[in-house]
């Protein structure tokens, strides 16, 4: 019987998610659509220039582009070419837009990975200290320590680390170098900078996190008994308190992923010229390449909202404690 | 009927406990945090900067290229110039001078005064935007939660949406469809960041709901919109201000973000857009992209720490 009210929830799970994609493609539509830019914008300066008529060209490239159809019909065709993979075309780099994410994702994929990983690791070890060593003055000074963590702008944070190591002392390039192989030292070497950038702010986070959080569980009857049996401290503090607090910490890191860490990358991206999807929406931007901004955000969504599911679903397995109606 | 129910409901209104000694018991217990101490008396500091300051600094704006890149004051950079008539480097040693406390940039205009009219900008973005979120989250949080049904279903799916999406990523693609002046980029930062107000406000109005002095309220004839504003929001009210306080932070860094990609105000000098034009000055004049950035630190910093002391002193389970 177990089985069947855990799938039946995932089926649950993945419809609802369905739901909320079609809401994010709906509002990201509508924001677009609304926006007072055509199109044609880019065009009309040139055209001006030649003598030609802008609202004949406006007409011609809104034609060129469906947007003379009636809204609804826009619409479907948006879904429809969203549903195929089809995310535009992009004309300052003259490529589809799918084209330009399947060459830079990667670069973002390294940073976002490393720098989590670098951040779970590092904050989750030191956080554990700091509940076992509780109002000792390590405890303070790290407490102390993640509240700047947490409160230092990451680009400015990034500006700084450039300013110090790179043009001050010389022991790292000011850019990133794109030539390097993805898997060597080298490239290991030239993403310390990044990393670290990116990956203080959640590391600050997660000190604070598995702190409270061991905190919390270090009080409960259970760890007395686990004491009282005999365990090694290190038994207890790491099979007993570790684990249960392990579970909210997961969610905590996996919302970190969305709010946090897309736009510390998007700017740790641009500071270190890393070419990843920030770099190239950050581009596009100044290019006025609608389809590339769009599309990045979008994935970044999609990312988030793929990241929620899995949770979710991990969850029936972490905890077997909940049920789901 | 209405008008008696109402003066008894008023009668009841009067035996709430003594505003100003509440705020006193929560003054006293905010205070005994050093660290939240700080970080008011930061922030009082920094309105004051931003209220007055601007009368006794330059003009902003005042480009002068005949002082650019000077230090701060008590740094000394070395600078090497061509001379046309010798054909040759010469290195001049220049020092900060009191006439520039905390420098020029690269068009000799005063840092300290452009720091000083950036703390304006910054702290109107951030109390404005979180202004609006906080009321929007208030609204719709309360609203989900009092009339239920389809309403608050609609609602809270309509939350999920724009909570999926990662916020400074949307706020991106908002200001570049509708374009960077100061007064949307605070509109779209309110118009996005109210998601997780809104459900905080929804699940605390929800466990008050089935509380007995809203039932007692109810039972005695008070009016939805005397429940809410007398009974509910009241009672919100310490979370809100926790919540504006640590949310203020985040806008504030927000439009900072948004001004160093190229997606600020470039009329008004924000921290972000003095911080951006430092980054590529950084072997020239560093201070330039110092000097911002760590009053946006400092400013953070104390948010949140006031924000933290706020929390515990408000939290009955807390021993401050």
């Amino acid at each position: 019987m177990r089985k069947s009210w855990l799938s039946d929830y995932i089926v649950k799970r993945i419809i609802y998610s369905i739901i909320i994609a079609w809401g994010i493609l709906t509002i990201t539509f509508i924001l677009v659509r609304v926006g007072p830019n055509s199109p044609a914008d880019k065009y009309l300066a040139n055209i001006a220039a030649r003598g030609g008529d802008p609202a004949q060209v406006t007409a011609a490239v809104e034609a060129r582009y469906g947007l003379d159809k009636p809204i609804y019909v826009q619409y479907f065709n948006y879904m429809g070419n969203l549903f195929r993979g089809n995310l535009g075309w992009s004309f300052s780099t003259s490529m589809p837009v799918s084209e330009l994410i399947k060459t830079h994702w990667i670069y973002s994929f390294q940073l976002i990975f490393l720098s989590s990983l670098f951040a779970a690791f590092l904050g989750i070890l030191i956080g554990i200290y700091s509940a076992v060593k509780q109002y000792t003055k390590t405890d303070y000074a790290f407490t102390f320590l993640s509240f700047i963590g947490i409160s230092i702008p990451n680009f400015w944070l990034g500006i700084m680390l450039i300013l110090i190591f790179s043009v001050k002392f010389g022991l790292f390039k000011t850019y990133y170098d794109t030539t390097l192989p993805l898997f060597s030292l080298d490239n290991l070497k030239a993403l310390v900078l990044p990393v670290i950038t990116l990956g203080t702010g959640m590391l600050a986070g997660y000190v604070r996190y598995t702190r409270s959080a061991m905190l919390d569980n270090l009080k409960k009857a259970f760890v007395t008994t686990a004491r009282a049996k005999g365990l090694p401290e290190r038994t207890v503090i790491g099979k007993h308190v570790f684990r249960n607090a392990l579970l909210p910490l997961v969610t905590i890191i996996m919302f970190d992923l969305g709010s946090i860490v897309f736009g510390g990358a998007y700017l740790t991206e641009i500071i270190f010229g890393i070419p990843g999807l920030g770099q190239i929406s950050f581009n596009a931007i100044f290019a006025n390449d609608y389809p590339v901004v769009v599309a990045v955000t979008l994935i970044g969504t999609f990312m988030v909202l793929l990241v929620n599911l899995s949770t979710d679903i991990s969850y029936t397995y972490l905890d077997p404690r909940i049920r789901y109606g | 009927m209405v008008e008696t129910s109402g003066d008894i409901v008023k009668g009841v209104g009067r035996c709430m406990p003594n505003r100003t000694r509440l705020i006193n018991y929560y003054w006293q217990r905010t205070r005994r945090n050093k660290l939240a101490i700080f970080g008011l008396a930061f922030i009082i500091f920094l309105i004051a900067l931003a209220a007055i300051g601007p009368l006794f600094t330059l003009d902003p704006t005042e480009a002068n290229f005949e002082e650019t890149n000077i230090p701060p004051v008590r740094f000394t950079i070395e600078r090497s110039v061509y001379n046309i008539e010798t054909d040759d480097f010469t290195t001049t040693k220049i020092s900060g001078t009191w006439k520039h406390p905390l420098g020029t940039d690269s068009k000799g205009r005063d840092m300290l005064a452009m720091i000083v009219s950036g703390a304006r900008v910054s702290l109107l973005v951030g109390l404005i935007a979180t202004g609006i979120a906080i009321i929007l989250g208030t609204i719709i949080g309360v609203v989900s939660a009092y009339l239920g049904g389809w309403v608050d279903n609609a609602l809270m799916r309509f939350t999920d949406v724009m909570m999926t999406f990662p916020f400074f990523l949307l706020l991106v693609l908002i200001v570049f469809i509708f374009g960077p002046s100061l007064a949307f980029i605070v509109l779209a930062i309110g118009l996005t960041g109210w998601t997780g107000i809104a459900r905080l406000i929804r699940s605390e109005s929800l466990s008050l709901r089935t509380r007995e002095f809203i039932v007692a309220a109810k039972a005695l004839g008070a009016s939805d919109n005397r429940v809410v504003f007398r009974h509910l929001i009241p009672n919100v009210i310490s979370l809100i201000i926790i919540m504006a306080t640590l949310s203020i932070p985040g806008v504030i860094l927000a439009e900072a973000a948004l001004s160093f990609i190229g997606l600020g105000d470039p009329t008004v000098p924000s921290w972000g857009i003095i911080l951006e034009s430092g980054q590529h000055t950084l072997d020239t004049a560093w201070w330039v992209a110092v000097e911002p950035g760590i009053m946006l630190f400092l400013t953070v910093l104390a948010f949140n720490f006031l924000g933290d002391g706020l929390r515990d002193a408000f939290d009955p389970k807390s021993n401050v």
